[in-house]
């Protein structure tokens, strides 16, 4: 297929039309040429009033329900809004049921995405079910494809577990993930224990419940040894620490969830369960440190932490709902509103590697891994903006500036026009 | 003033003084309405509540039937330990199939946080709310305050101290915002394991020391140690929590000043306060009981004649 994009900016630091408007002709997956006024026969034109391309990003935690939660989401659809919100590479949480953990499980999560114009990445359950108690076949799972190990938000409660994973997983260069949160601290915590959880009666956890366990893990990894990536981060206090581990050489990497950078603990003054999120949304004083801490590279990666919840666990009563938001639709837009177009796209494209994610470039002659976007309309995102099977987004009602349209992946164009 | 500002009775943060005041009003009216030999008044004929109590309870569910009943509003009961809800039907469906027979007015006891206000968003119903986990129990709070103001002659000015089990009550909570909206200066007293951490946020004073406390109020609210909603031990013993911050009559006689004590019930004697303080001239815990019902009637009809309008 020979596809043919007009005068679009280029958003790529490491391309020599950084910031300059080109057209882009592509060919059977390649890029061809770039330059302006290309002139060539095309089985496709794309030509959209300020249309922006980059490189593909990539999300480092998404959840997509199948098997086992359907009516949440599918691979399909999951995968679909991934692409339409300008995601060419997603890393697929093991969050379902049963739980992705064993090999056999795995192939069928990645059959189900074979051919897709996105990239499913999919990380396997660290532990048997996801139950905390004994290691997963890692090995057997690496084997088949798995970019990293997580029980996604249950943490790695047993240290020795922690220690003995990151020492096994060295023979075969497995990332493992812990998520950041000492459970006898949090309690029955469900909120951001401050002003707001104590105004509306709500269990608070307190920033020490991810604190302490950072602290514990990056200990063990100075320990063992071994790559560790601490997904989701909420607090001032870790990005803290684990600038100090990075500084000691610790292979430790980062995430943050765009709704913990951008949201703040005051949007629960409702009761809305659709801010009901882990870690919780946080306080001004954690978000400007998660937002210097980004910039600094101290956390590599933001992740949309897409989470599809049904609306039967969502409209209930605070404390009976399911954590969680889904965030593919919304992460361009909310980015931007704290970052400028250049810091998001290189933000979104940076530190593939880590979970095996091909790279790319905007040159002649490589293979074309394209996100298209509009970055300077503002608006309300509402649920017309949702391409998700749910709807529980935590920026429903949020004003947000710019929007996703599309990829072009695995010679694949799939666009909204 | 002659209405409300607000649809539902959640929680005293979403009131204003105003709203206060003609609560207080109303309440002083039914409060010679139900001293009369005839205790009751016709004002509520057509209007009829449900009592939805997903948790246990006595003295409030009794207090607002009360009140309902001197109103003349038709009621129905429903109790339901909330491990029964939770294993079919959701909250929503529960109340919309009683509204759908025709009920006016909720007033409901739940024991998750915000319940009420999520309610609220989703039926078509006035809310009162009678309690919701350690969110509010606005209704505590007025009849609280209207207690002091019966006794002291206002509320604005006067220090006031919450003891005891701070964290998980929804009783110290809407007292903090009642009596600050009423301008009274609030301390609040216990072991710091059941003082929420953020608490001075609330522009609030922790005192740790009974005595300092009991010198500086002028009333004194002794809460009940709420046992069954601590999931680990927050203090050692009873015996221990009573030597620290249990008030009894040698305490209360050493003060400089004859305080006021209040408690919401029920009392464990001999563990917050001992049987001679809960007894005493000083004590005004069964006048706290009965302006319950007057505030009750009160919150109840003035939301009623917004349902009329």
């Amino acid at each position: 297929m020979k596809l043919l994009i007009k005068s679009a900016t280029i958003v790529d630091q490491q391309s020599d039309y950084h910031l300059k408007q080109a057209d882009i002709l592509m060919e059977d997956g390649i890029i061809k040429k770039i330059g302006t006024a290309i002139e060539a026969k095309a089985d496709k034109v794309i030509d959209i009033d300020g249309l922006h391309v980059s490189q593909g990003w990539f999300d480092t935690s998404v959840s997509f329900g199948e098997p086992g939660y359907e009516e949440r989401e599918t691979i399909e659809n999951g995968l679909k809004t991934a692409a339409l919100s300008g995601f060419t590479d997603v890393v697929l949480n093991a969050q379902s049921n049963p739980t992705i953990d064993n090999s056999a499980a795995l192939y069928s999560v990645k059959a189900k995405a074979h051919a897709n114009a996105v990239n499913l990445l999919p990380t396997g359950a660290l532990t048997v079910k996801a139950e905390g108690i004994d290691l997963a076949e890692l090995y057997d799972m690496s084997n088949a494809g798995a970019v990293s190990f997580a029980d996604y938000k249950k943490p790695v409660s047993n240290p020795n577990l922690l220690k003995i994973a990151l020492q096994y997983a060295q023979n075969f260069d497995g990332l493992v993930q812990s998520f950041p949160l000492e459970k006898k601290i949090s309690g029955k915590g469900i909120v951001n224990e401050h002003h707001n959880s104590t105004l509306l009666g709500l269990k608070g956890i307190p920033n020490l419940a991810e604190d302490l366990q950072i602290a514990r893990d990056l200990y063990l990894l100075e320990y063992t040894g071994g790559k560790l990536h601490i997904p989701t981060v909420s607090t001032e206090k870790s990005v803290a620490l684990i600038k100090e581990a990075k500084k000691k050489g610790l292979d430790v990497s980062c995430s943050v969830a765009i709704h913990n950078l951008v949201l703040t603990d005051d949007l629960l003054s409702e009761f809305d369960t659709r801010a009901k999120v882990l870690p919780p949304l946080r306080t001004k004083s954690d978000t400007k440190a998660l937002i210097e801490g980004l910039k600094e590279g101290t956390i590599d990666f933001v992740t949309s932490d897409h989470d599809p919840i049904d609306i039967e666990n969502k409209k209930v009563e605070f404390d009976n709902a399911s954590y969680g938001s889904i965030g593919l639709e919304s992460a361009f837009g909310a980015l931007q509103t704290i970052f400028s177009t250049e810091e998001t796209i290189e933000i979104l494209t940076r530190g593939r590697a880590r979970f095996k994610a091909e790279s790319s470039k905007i040159a002649e002659e490589e293979s074309a891994k394209l996100s298209f976007f509009l970055p300077e309309e503002k608006y309300t995102f509402e649920k017309s903006d949702i391409l998700s099977t749910s709807q529980n987004s935590i920026f429903l009602g949020q004003s947000l500036k710019g929007k996703a349209i599309g990829i072009f992946n695995n010679n694949q164009l799939i666009i909204k026009e | 003033m002659s209405e409300l500002s607000v649809n539902h009775l959640l929680g005293i943060k979403y009131l204003q003084k105003s709203d206060i005041d003609l609560i207080f009003n109303t309440a002083d009216h039914f409060k010679e309405v139900i001293n009369r030999p005839i205790k009751k008044v016709p004002s509520l004929r057509d209007i009829t509540i449900a009592n939805l109590f997903f948790e246990n309870s006595t003295r409030t569910r009794l207090s607002f039937e009360l009140a309902e009943k001197r109103l003349s509003a038709d009621t129905i009961n429903f109790s339901a330990a909330s491990s029964s809800v939770k294993k079919g039907e959701t909250l929503i469906d529960t109340v919309n199939n009683i509204l759908s027979m025709k009920v006016d007015m909720v007033v409901m006891r739940h024991p998750n946080p915000g319940a009420g206000i999520f309610l609220s968003k989703h039926v078509k119903a006035s809310i009162v709310n009678a309690g919701d986990g350690a969110h509010e129990h606005p209704t505590q709070a007025l009849l609280d305050s209207y207690s002091i103001r019966e006794r002291l002659g206002e509320v604005a000015g006067k220090n006031v101290v919450i003891v005891g089990d701070i964290l998980h009550s929804r009783v110290a909570l809407s007292n903090i915002f009642a009596l600050k909206l009423q301008g009274a200066n609030v301390k609040v007293c216990g072991p710091k394991t059941l003082i929420p951490k953020y608490i001075d946020s609330l522009d609030v004073e922790v005192e740790t020391n009974l005595i300092k406390a009991l010198e500086w109020c002028d009333v004194a609210n002794m809460l009940r140690v709420q046992n069954e909603r601590m999931d680990i031990s927050y203090f050692p013993s009873t015996r221990e929590y009573t030597q620290q911050f249990g008030l009894n009559k040698k305490i209360l006689n050493s003060l400089n000043k004859e305080i006021i004590v209040m408690h919401p019930g029920p009392i464990n004697r001999g563990v917050e306060i001992t049987s001679d303080v809960a007894d005493s001239d000083q004590a005004i815990i069964l006048d706290q009981v009965q302006n319950g019902v007057a505030i009750r009637m009160a919150a109840i009809y003035l939301l009623a004649s917004k349902i009329k309008q």
